[in-house]
């Protein structure tokens, strides 16, 4: 196996906005290879606490460690130990991130979408970069829209693409916020396939989603999610049949 | 950055076009070939060896204008400049700047200005001037079909008046309206013409002009204007203007002056220009 | 390249661009029949009277100039005319057109005279760059182009997380915006120059009798642009931030650096929405130009006034309207043919 516990963990992981506080003490460790399910209802931290993960938002307090490596540790919005800034970068970038409004860059076709951080920050060649992006857009089934702008595609081509940006930086972890929500109901499944897909080849996933069935299918855990705290985790059988948390059963029964 | 690199190209053509063009352009056409010089120039200092630079505000017929070609300056001052420059055995470059700022030129852009600067122990603390080339008055012009009477300034009472702005017909008027001598509307224009055209299409009621300037317009606009009233008291005088420490240049124009004079230059210059 | 291959291929273009390109062909050639068949200068010098021969020649000998001979070619239409100066000053004018001459002293030929006479002056033929239009259209696009280049860094600095830049691009913007640009180009024109002690003149030949008015250009260029640069720094910024913030996450998620985004995904996007406010600010300071009269350099507007002024004929203004006219819509058209290219991703 390999030569660390968890690939991703947070520990007492605390995020206010002024009064307001989003996070309360989150404790999660992924496993490599796991596949994890984020679920709860709106407002309860869920997307926060994935955009923590990848520094778009600062954390009060907390640690967060990667690959078993204390990467940031922040008390009372000081931050008390963080690596040094090119291990920081090189840290990050092992998280790939999907987000509900796809974010492609309009000005760029897919190809340039997928090929632009690869040269800019993994450093690659043009060709390299090119021929990375084309495996990978093939992958999302997306070949015939080599060099088509985002703005000519449907949703759930524009979020296969993301998915095909974030996949060519090669990360470890894919973090996926709420990718389907911004979706028409008709576009959801080709979206979910892909994210089916992924998990089957072994990737380490982290999603916050509504789509119970995807969690229930690809899990191999679910979190529940409320009022900033993790109230209830299991697999996807233990959460979705025999939940034991109150706020989680008026959740479940509400959506189900 | 293609884009970038031919735009920086573009750019610099075009500044180095620029450069080339000026160069070949010819120097401002009033240059009178340098004689042999009347008057003794040892020691002056000018801008340019062997050119006096001269700063004009050309706009300010019947003194400084341009000709119908928009090139060729013409005027009092400019055939005076011309003549003194003969004097000099210097050729006369001319430097059209706005009479805003002319004085600061001095000795900075132009050796001198020419420009119909009256005299006066304001200016005088600033600036050398030589001695007087004409006299000039005040005068006030109305139109044909005035019907009043105007003896002095204090029958301009209530009156709408167009000046030009900063000459000293505009600092009289001031006076005269900030002490309460008289009430009256002054409108101070950049151009001694727009205070014509005021006139004429009964903006104000009347103009007040150095007479000079008043001599030139009636004369070419004889139906239309006439000269009511011209302060015989108080005489102006233009002279040329020069930097505090260019007393050789000083000295050397007034020598110029007083040569220009005996020969009657200034004489048979006003018949020309003023027609009297 | 690819705009050569645009323009050869023909079969591919539009229709109103072949209408366009059928009518602008046809009045080329309209334009260099006329030109070619006018008459030439000899000709209408010879055309004077008697009198004005006779004056001609004994100008040559006269020690003052008295006769101005003026020779305006337009190409389609030229015009001379023969002026004394003085208080009895004389006018004999004529106007060629299609290899005719016309006289030009009273009625329809007076008036197409001045407007070629005046036109002809406004456009600067004859005289170098810091004249008339060319001096408008140097002045604006130079600054333009320099006070571009620097708004970004300005906006930049605004919108940095750093405050010490932040206040002063904030500072440099508000002082710029806030005050006329005629005092700006006169503390530049007339103050700095007094305070470091040199002169704008200086920086040229003492020998080039232009050196004035280049130095004028100078620093008149170099008030523009401080100038623009304010004002497309405010353009530049709110383009800037009107680009979606998920924009900035999906950077930084990608392991983008600052630059890196600005560079090619910030800037690349907020370009196409500055180009319209960029467009009206590139019109307002052709006629801001006009300023430029107060530090001795001649722009279409100051020259039309020194025409006023010796001729106080009020039609000067409508060449001058015109010839704004059109360099405007020359600059909007193209600012708009940027706009949809840079759109093609829409």
């Amino acid at each position: 196996m390999s030569e660390y516990q968890h690939i991703l963990s947070t520990e007492h992981l605390y995020k206010s906005f002024g009064p307001l506080e989003v996070l309360k003490d989150i404790n999660l460790a992924v496993k490599k290879g796991e596949v994890i399910c984020i679920i709860g209802p709106s407002g309860a931290g869920k997307s926060t606490y994935l955009r923590s993960l990848n520094q778009l938002e600062k954390i009060t307090s907390g640690k967060i460690f990667i690959k078993d490596e204390l990467f940031l540790h922040r008390e009372h919005n000081r931050t008390i130990h963080r690596v040094e800034p090119d291990a920081q970068k090189a840290m990050l970038l092992e998280m790939g991130m999907v987000f509900q409004r796809f974010n492609l860059f309009p000005h760029k076709t897919v190809l340039e979408n997928v090929m632009l951080a690869q040269v800019l920050v993994r450093k690659k060649s043009k060709d390299a970069a090119e021929k990375l992006a084309k495996e990978i857009i093939e992958r999302v089934g997306l070949s015939d829209k080599l060099d088509v702008y985002p703005s000519k595609l449907s949703g759930g081509q524009q979020q296969r693409v993301a998915i095909a940006r974030a996949l060519a930086m090669e990360p470890e972890i894919m973090l996926f916020d709420e990718p389907t929500s911004a979706l028409d109901p008709e576009l959801v499944g080709e979206v979910l396939n892909v994210m089916k897909g992924l998990a089957k080849q072994g990737m380490t996933m982290l999603c916050v989603t509504h789509e119970m069935g995807f969690a229930r299918e690809v899990a191999d855990r679910v979190v529940f999610m409320a009022d900033g705290m993790i109230l209830e985790e299991g697999t996807p059988k233990e959460l979705f049949d025999h939940p034991t948390n109150e706020k989680a059963i008026s959740f479940l029964r509400s959506i189900l | 950055m293609k884009k970038i690199i031919a735009l920086a190209l573009a750019l610099a053509m075009m500044l180095s076009f620029a450069a080339c063009a000026a160069k070949e352009a010819p120097a401002e056409p009033a240059a009178a070939t340098a004689a042999a010089a009347a008057v003794d120039m040892s020691g002056v200092k000018l801008m340019q060896d062997g050119v006096l630079t001269v700063g004009m505000e050309i706009g300010y017929p019947p003194f400084e204008d341009f000709a119908e070609d928009g090139t060729t300056p013409i005027g009092y001052d400019v055939d005076f400049a011309k003549a003194l420059g003969e004097k000099l055995g210097v050729t006369v470059n001319f430097v059209n700047t706005a009479w805003d700022g002319i004085f600061q030129g001095i000795g900075v852009n132009y050796d001198c200005a020419i420009s119909a600067v009256t005299i006066t122990a304001e200016r005088k603390e600033s600036m050398l001037f030589s001695e007087p080339y004409i006299n000039n008055y005040q005068a006030v012009v109305v139109t044909k079909d005035f019907s009043g009477k105007i003896g002095s300034f204090l029958d301009l009472n209530n009156m709408a008046i167009a000046v030009q702005k900063e000459t000293t017909s505009d600092h009289l008027m001031s006076d005269y309206v900030s002490t309460s001598s008289i009430t009256a509307t002054i409108s101070a224009n950049e151009k001694i013409t727009t205070c014509f055209t005021q006139l004429e299409n009964g903006e104000v009621d009347a103009v007040v002009v150095d007479s000079t300037v008043a001599d030139g317009y009636l004369a070419s606009n004889p139906d239309k204007f006439v000269k009511a009233f011209q302060d015989e008291s108080e005489p102006e005088q233009f002279g040329v203007a020069m930097a505090m420490d260019n007393t050789t240049l000083q000295a050397a124009v007034n020598e110029a002056i007083a040569q220009l004079t005996a020969e009657g230059f200034f004489e048979s210059n006003v018949a020309y220009w003023f027609g009297k | 390249m690819s705009i050569f291959k645009k323009l050869v291929d023909i079969k591919n273009w539009q229709r109103t661009t072949k209408t366009i390109a059928i009518v602008i062909l046809a009045v080329l050639a309209l334009v260099i029949v006329l030109s070619a068949i006018n008459v030439s200068e000899q000709d209408m010098l010879n055309h004077a009277s008697d009198s004005v021969k006779q004056l001609i020649e004994e100008e040559k000998t006269s020690s003052r100039k008295s006769l101005t001979i003026t020779y305006d070619n337009l190409g389609v239409v030229s015009y001379i005319s023969f002026t004394t100066s003085g208080a009895s000053a004389i006018k004999e004018s004529y106007v060629g057109f299609a290899g005719s001459i016309y006289g030009a002293d009273q009625g329809a030929g007076k008036f197409a005279g001045q407007m070629v006479n005046y036109t002809y002056r406004m456009l600067g033929t004859g005289e170098n760059l810091l004249h008339g239009v060319k001096l408008t259209l140097l002045l604006t696009t130079l600054s333009m182009l320099i006070g571009a280049l620097m708004s970004i860094f300005l906006a930049l600095g605004k919108i940095s997380e750093n405050k010490l830049i932040s206040k002063l691009s904030s500072a440099y913007i508000f002082f710029f915006r806030g005050t006329p640009l005629l005092i700006q180009m006169f503390v530049i024109y007339f103050s700095v120059p007094g305070i470091f002690g040199f002169s704008w003149r200086s920086l040229f030949s003492a020998a080039d009798p232009e050196a004035v008015y280049k130095g004028a250009f100078i620093a008149a260029l170099i008030a523009f642009s401080l100038n623009a640069a304010a004002y497309c720094a405010e353009i530049v910024r709110a383009a800037i931030q009107s680009i979606d913030k998920g924009q900035n996450e999906a950077s930084k998620a990608l392991g983008l650096s600052y630059g890196q985004m600005m560079r090619t995904v910030i800037i690349p996007q907020s370009i196409r929405r500055m180009i319209p406010p960029l467009c009206n600010e590139f019109v307002m300071m052709i006629k801001d130009v006009s300023l430029v009269f107060a530090i001795s350099l001649m722009d279409i507007t100051t020259i039309s006034k020194t025409i006023m002024t010796s001729e106080g004929n009020y039609l000067v203004f409508i060449p001058a309207l015109l010839i704004y006219l059109v360099i405007t819509a020359i600059f909007t058209f193209i600012f708009g043919k940027i706009e949809k290219r840079l759109s093609i991703y829409e």
